[in-house]
């Protein structure tokens, strides 16, 4: 028994750790999408690839007019300090001290500036042989005593000083010292890119599209699916079945003739192509038909002997009741709608911004800025985030009429 | 006052002159229009315009939907009265949409876009929708309280005004009305749209509706096609009508703008075009072996002794047709397997699992487009997130077992030979959530007393899994394989994306649909490009016809 109550703790357990696991791999995309908005285009090029946006700490000296950047320094005694960089590419040498048999110490370096080293022997060099080539000896002051040195290694480095006390400086090498970083977010990455490349336009008329689709679809949808569940006429049964039927044709088939008809009534390159086109749906209608026809007659019976129109039992008595199936309908059109590109892309020139949609706009920025993946990703997050927040609002409806009617764009 | 008002109480003249009248009207009418159909149709000297050619066969068939009408009412048959309502609802729809292009409606759309531009509009309709809240939602069981109904009822007025306002259609509509005053087309349009209206109400009303023999049931199906007519009139333009169109330009050779000339299945010829070469030697030219003018070299097959050259007459087809159908069998699975192990994992029913299902979903809601963004970034071959974790885990591996694996640094976007898979990665990733959600449905219909039976029987969970979960759960898996495959085969947004819209590197990401594309949009095939959308079209229903038969054999097995 006890054995069987571990087992089954021990489930349990797993269970959640691959449902979490999972969780993580669905999500994760969508948080480097939010941090990477946030963050600097230098940033965004770091690696290790790291999730939250960070910024390299500046500090202001007296002194120095720009703000300096902080970095981690490793001192010649071996401890670390942050420290501010006030100079790059000081060109020094790494300088060796000649043991009794000729060959340099590497063990003992010291790296000077060539400007604080004077080499032996003034007019006459004093050289030594050094792996085939004859190399000037240099006297080099280490803590206060002359030693004489070779150079094994020249370099470019920077000089740091310390931010508590500007009259210590130390050389050290730049790329070797970690910046010094703090979290940090870069919200303005959005306006950036709402003012670039007409995105602000795109995000209206996606919004005002959307907006009127989703309120055309309920009204057509509404109506047929009123039609196709409560009332008779000749024909009803099988024009219901060719309904059916349209939802095995793929897009791709309607979509030649369809912007041949665009040309045809001129209404290319506008946005009445992008609306009056997605007024019907076959799947909507088949959504709302199979929604009223759970909903009891006897209700609609009583209210046809009082005399009331066909109008008001689906405006009165349906629409009220049908709140979870407007919702889940609502909210599909919502998505296709934002997140349609392909008839977009046919439909619309990608040079007009007056008929430009998100999608679209996307992938303009895309070729545009290239170089800015923080920009290109804001643009996404603009893209996803009210679709997201659409679903959270109605996913109880959404997911649950999914699972039961399994509809799919 | 009261004597005008007799003067048109039909009931008045009696019904012979009446319905006299009005079968004339119908009679002259229906010859009216069918005269302009077909007199425009055949009279045609050039290519019409494709609206023309809709307008005028339109126009004949309202004209003998009328002079159906003329002969029913004369005849005093209901099926007259439902002809000449039916006659005058379709004039009284192309009056208004002959209106709306003579006064420039449908660019009005541009305009308000124009005016939504400037925000205002979004933010009066906030105020619009919070006066209403604050009208309608009962926060506690007592209805909504007077002074709280008068003020939401305030501020919906100001928000209602504050949009007609902001999106500038006050001065629209007096922008309209000048137009119409100035516009003769115009004016015979609203003409046509006010006389339709009238006619309308005369023949639903009651004297003649009764002299018609009209019952209850007869105007309840008036009232269902009325209900609908919005349906099926973009049922037919948008659907019916284009997959016709369609069908018929696939046999042409249509470059979307002059030459539309019937070439047969010429164009299904060259997409199927294949010719099969034996070689000489395995690496012979291409040039030497086929008529380069036609065809192009699309792969070679060695076998023992010979080797063959295949050529086609469109490489590229054949080429997205191997890629679609790579795409599709390995995303589908990969979208469908780790789907079924999440149900049956959700399936426990444990607390928290709607939260999980929730979050599995969130893919499938985002736009492919920023998906693909996301990925895309994510796949960057220096510092992107994915070779990270790939070098990172290969680190830990070596470490751990000693090994010396070395890292692949795989070029995800940019080599041939991975760009599919990342798309399929993708892919496979969006579409879990969804397929998580069909088989949580699924199981849930699965009566939990077989579970239990199979337990005190001594039945391991696996045996439970493969002899009770999956044949009871075959309808579901068979709905999740049929829209899997039919939107894997059409795969466009992300391939679009990731490849800039030119199915590279090289070919790899070519699809079917983005070939389409491309020979549509791009190259103004549209001809070719209607044929291709055809056949794949009918690749799509032979998978789904697939998928059903393998569905009837397997339930049929089962219950054998």
């Amino acid at each position: 028994m006890a054995k069987n109550r571990l087992l089954r703790i021990l489930t349990v357990l797993t269970s959640y750790g691959v449902l979490t696991f999972f969780a993580l791999v669905m999500l994760f995309p969508f948080l480097v999408m939010l941090f990477t908005s946030l963050k600097t285009p230098a940033d965004t090029f770091s690696y290790p690839p790291r999730l939250l946006p960070r910024e390299q700490i500046t500090v202001t000296l007296p002194g120095y007019e720009r703000p300096l950047p902080l970095h981690l320094v490793e001192h010649e005694e071996g401890r670390t300090q942050p420290m501010a960089l006030v100079e790059d590419n000081i060109r020094v040498g790494i300088f060796a001290p000649l043991q009794p048999d000729g060959s340099p110490d590497r063990s003992r370096v010291v790296m000077r500036r060539f400007g604080e080293v004077r080499v032996v022997g003034g007019e006459d060099p004093k050289t030594v042989l050094l792996d085939g080539a004859e190399v000037p000896v240099y006297e080099v002051n280490v803590d206060g005593e002359i030693q004489e040195m070779v150079v094994i290694s020249r370099t470019a480095v920077g000089r740091f000083v310390n931010p508590d006390n500007p009259s210590e400086s130390v050389l050290a090498n730049v790329r070797l010292s970690p910046p010094v970083t703090r979290i940090t977010a870069h919200p303005e990455n959005y306006l950036t890119v709402v003012n670039l490349l007409g995105f602000d336009r795109a995000l209206t008329n996606t919004a005002l599209i959307t907006i009127l689709t989703v309120i055309g679809q309920l009204t057509t949808s509404v109506l047929g699916g009123y039609a196709f569940a409560r009332l008779k006429f000749p024909g009803r049964d099988s024009l219901f079945l060719v309904y059916l039927g349209t939802v095995m044709v793929p897009f791709v088939v309607l979509i030649i003739p369809l912007y041949q008809l665009m040309v045809a009534i001129g209404w290319v390159n506008s946005m009445p192509a992008l609306i009056l086109p997605w007024l019907y749906t076959a799947y909507g209608t088949f959504l709302m038909r199979q929604f009223f026809i759970t909903i009891p007659r006897e209700v609609e019976e009583a209210a046809l002997i009082d005399g009331a129109s066909r109008l008001t039992i689906l405006t009165r008595i349906f629409l009220p009741a049908s709140v979870p199936a407007l919702a889940t309908l609502a909210t599909f059109t919502f998505l296709y709608a934002w997140n349609s590109f392909f008839w977009p892309l046919v439909v619309v020139n990608t040079g007009n911004t007056r008929a430009q949609v998100l999608t679209l706009a996307l992938n303009v920025l895309r070729g545009r800025a290239s170089d800015s993946p923080n920009l290109i990703l804001a643009g996404a997050a603009i893209s996803i985030i009210p679709p997201t927040i659409v679903f959270a609002l109605a996913q109880r409806y959404y997911v649950e009429s999914v699972a039961s009617s399994g509809l799919k764009g | 006052m009261r004597l005008n008002r007799r003067l048109f109480l039909l009931s008045d003249l009696g019904p012979n002159r009446v319905l006299a009248s009005l079968a004339l009207w119908h009679g002259v009418q229906g010859a009216l229009l069918i005269a302009l159909g077909v007199g425009g149709l055949v009279s045609r000297t050039q290519l019409l315009s494709l609206v023309h050619g809709i307008a005028l066969a339109g126009a004949v068939v309202v004209g003998f939907l009328s002079v159906v009408a003329s002969i029913g009412i004369a005849r005093r048959s209901h099926i007259g009265r439902a002809a000449s309502l039916v006659v005058h609802y379709l004039l009284f729809i192309a009056a208004l949409i002959g209106l709306a292009s003579a006064l420039d409606l449908f660019k009005g759309l541009d305009v308000l876009a124009d005016y939504a531009a400037e925000g205002v509009p979004f933010l009066m309709a906030f105020v619009f929708m919070v006066g209403y809240a604050l009208r309608t939602i009962e926060l506690s069981e007592r209805p909504v309280p007077r002074w709280r109904r008068r003020i939401g009822s305030a501020v919906m007025l100001v928000g209602g005004v504050g949009v007609a306002l902001s999106l500038g259609l006050v001065t629209a509509l007096l922008d309209w009305v000048a137009k119409l005053l100035q516009s003769p087309s115009a004016l015979v349009w609203l003409a046509l749209a006010v006389i339709s209206v009238f006619l309308l109400r005369v023949m639903w009303r009651d004297p003649v509706a009764a002299w018609l023999g009209a019952r209850r049931t007869h105007g309840e199906q008036l009232v269902g096609w009325l209900f609908l007519s919005p349906n099926l009139l973009g049922f037919l333009f948008f659907f019916a009508g284009p997959l016709l169109f369609s069908l018929y330009v696939s046999f042409t050779n249509w470059d979307a703008f002059n030459r539309r000339d019937w070439v047969g299945l010429e164009n299904y010829a060259r997409a199927f075009g294949l010719v099969v070469q034996p070689l000489r030697v395995p690496d012979q030219p291409a040039s030497e072996a086929l008529d380069v003018r036609t065809y192009s070299e699309l792969m070679r097959v060695h076998l023992p002794g010979q080797s063959f050259l295949i050529g086609a007459r469109d490489r590229l087809f054949w080429i997205s047709l191997g890629n679609t159908l790579l795409f599709s069998a390995l995303a589908v699975p990969l979208s469908v397997v780790p789907a079924l192990f999440l149900a049956v994992l959700l399936n426990m029913r444990l607390p928290g699992m709607r939260l999980y299902r929730t979050l599995y979903f969130i893919p499938s809601v985002a736009a492919v487009v920023g998906v693909a963004l996301i990925w895309q970034w994510m796949y960057n071959s220096q510092v992107g997130w994915i070779n990270y974790f790939i070098t990172e885990g290969i680190n830990f591996i070596n470490a751990l077992l000693g090994t010396d694996i070395p890292d692949p640094q795989i070029r995800w976007l940019a080599d041939s030979s991975y760009a599919l898979l990342s798309v399929v990665i993708m892919s496979a990733w969006q579409w879990i959530g969804f397929n998580t959600v069909l088989f949580l449905a699924g199981l849930q219909t699965i009566p939990r007393e077989l579970y239990e039976a199979a337990t005190v029987d001594g039945a391991n969970p696996r045996q439970q899994f493969f002899h009770i979960t999956l044949p009871l759960l075959a309808p579901t898996t068979f709905y999740v394989l049929v829209t899997a495959s039919i939107q894997a085969l059409q795969v466009f947004d992300q391939v679009f994306i990731i490849s800039n819209g030119t199915g590279g590197p090289g070919t790899s990401t070519l699809t079917m649909t983005l070939n389409l594309y491309q020979n549509g949009f791009q190259s103004f095939r549209q001809g070719y490009a209607s044929a291709l959308a055809w056949i794949l079209f009918v690749v799509i229903f032979l998978f789904t016809l697939f998928q059903f038969r393998r569905q009837r054999k397997a339930s049929s097995a089962y219950e054998s």
